[in-house]
């Protein structure tokens, strides 16, 4: 090979190697949860995932204005209610619009939503440790869409800094926690929502 | 006879130098304080976990410690059961995160009033529960080290230093009595080198990997009530 072609060669794997460094990188949140161990509430439940929380993605930017890390949560989010929501209730059903839940027969219809998703990293916050944190609003309606609560919950989860893990993987680390902060608040407050609460005492 | 002699100067330099160095790579001081607050004793059948303690915004303990704590407390003469963190953790949700953990032992009554959480202990045979608290810092960085390459190779000169301080609280909370029977705090130190030449020779000072060895001997003696 001439020596101008390797050049050319050289020139290109350094760009490519460049451009991929400037990318932005996709981090999908995977984790186990556990199933709690709580008292259930005699109630058939439909939860509804609305298209906005399946598909919920944050981006985080750098100091400069670049795409840095997109963070897609929206499965996770849906895994993690799939396995806290059969725990607290005697029945869940998952419907796939509002208007399947009167045929359902189910007491009530929840609808959980993600308002905001912050997320704090080392090089920007100058602690040792990766944070997210999670806005949600909860909805709870009858199967005919009557209101009957709607609260905000919020989770946060960290994790400290180690050598030789990379970015990503903290991120999904801290994600993951934040989910857990999510299942364990949820599910032994939900009974004390006072509009919940009320509504217990009514049935 | 002259190269002989410098050939020899040059080896008891540098036996004198890494012997130096190696002293110096020793140099980990570990202080062991321990407050005893109630009777202790375990069964065969029965068992302790090991907690990490992340309530704190800015740090949180490690893992890694806890399961080395764990892992030191399980082998050797008076071995105890130690239940893994992420196992009883999983096994207890969600009462044992971050948010719910019982911070005092009056915390843990109220806790244990709960049927599902009192049968769980009881599957698990747990005796006590030891939180651990703490983490290592890093300070005192001094020194530059610079690295260049070349066609015909490379290399790396200069010196840096720096300093561990691994600093951990162990409380004791007896199950049974659902009293906090003891306090264990465990502080190490030690001066690390990077000394390059030509090549980085790192000499680590094992801060952690010293707290972790005494704090799990201290625990082991102190669980088994000797």
């Amino acid at each position: 090979m001439s020596s101008a072609k390797f050049l050319i060669r050289l020139a290109a794997l350094l760009g490519l190697t460049f451009l991929v460094g400037c990318g932005v990188s996709t981090v999908t949140i995977e984790g186990s949860f556990p199933t709690p161990n709580i008292s259930k509430l005699p109630l058939n439940v439909a939860v509804y995932y609305d298209q906005s929380l399946r598909d919920f993605a944050y981006m985080e930017y750098s100091e400069t204005g670049a795409e840095e890390f997109n963070v897609q949560s929206g499965q996770s989010h849906i895994a993690l209610f799939n396995a806290v929501l059969p725990a607290m209730f005697d029945g869940v059903v998952v419907i796939d619009s509002l208007d399947d839940a009167v045929a359902a027969e189910v007491d009530a219809v929840f609808t959980p939503l993600i308002e905001e998703f912050q997320l704090a990293l080392p090089t920007k916050t100058k602690l040792d440790v990766y944070e997210v944190w999670i806005k949600y609003n909860m909805r709870l309606a009858t199967a005919e869409g009557d209101y009957i609560a709607d609260w905000v919950l919020t989770s946060y989860g960290k994790t400290p800094t180690e050598t030789f893990r990379s970015t990503e993987a903290a991120i999904n680390d801290a994600a993951v926690v934040a989910l857990r902060d999510l299942a364990s608040s949820f599910s032994l407050s939900f009974a004390q929502v006072p509009e919940v609460r009320d509504w217990l005492a009514q049935l | 006879m002259i190269e002989f002699i410098n050939q020899w100067h040059g080896r008891t330099v540098r036996g004198v130098l890494l012997a130096a160095l190696a002293a110096l790579a020793g140099c980990t001081s570990t202080t062991v304080d321990e407050f005893r607050q109630g009777e202790t004793g375990i069964t065969s059948d029965e068992a302790v976990v090991i907690l990490g303690r992340r309530q704190a915004s800015d740090y949180e303990t490690r893992s890694e410690f806890v399961q080395c704590v764990g892992d030191r407390m399980a082998r050797g003469e008076g071995a105890i059961n130690v239940v893994p963190e992420q196992e009883f953790v999983d096994a207890m949700f969600p009462w044992f995160e971050p948010r719910t953990a019982p911070l005092r032992t009056r915390d843990l009554e109220q806790l244990m009033a709960e049927n599902v959480v009192a049968e769980k202990m009881s599957e698990f045979g747990i005796r006590y529960i030891v939180w651990l608290d703490g983490f290592t810092e890093t300070t005192d960085r001094q020194g530059s080290i610079s690295c260049t390459i070349g066609p015909g190779g490379g290399g790396c000169f200069g010196f840096g230093t720096w300093e561990d301080d691994a600093n951990f609280d162990a409380r004791v909370w007896d199950v049974g009595s659902l009293t906090n029977v003891g306090t264990i705090n465990t502080d190490a130190t030690g001066q690390s080198y990077l000394p390059a030449l030509v090549v980085p020779i790192p000499l680590i000072a094992r801060v952690e990997a010293n707290a972790c060895s005494r704090l799990a001997t201290q625990l082991k003696d102190f669980v088994n009530g000797s």
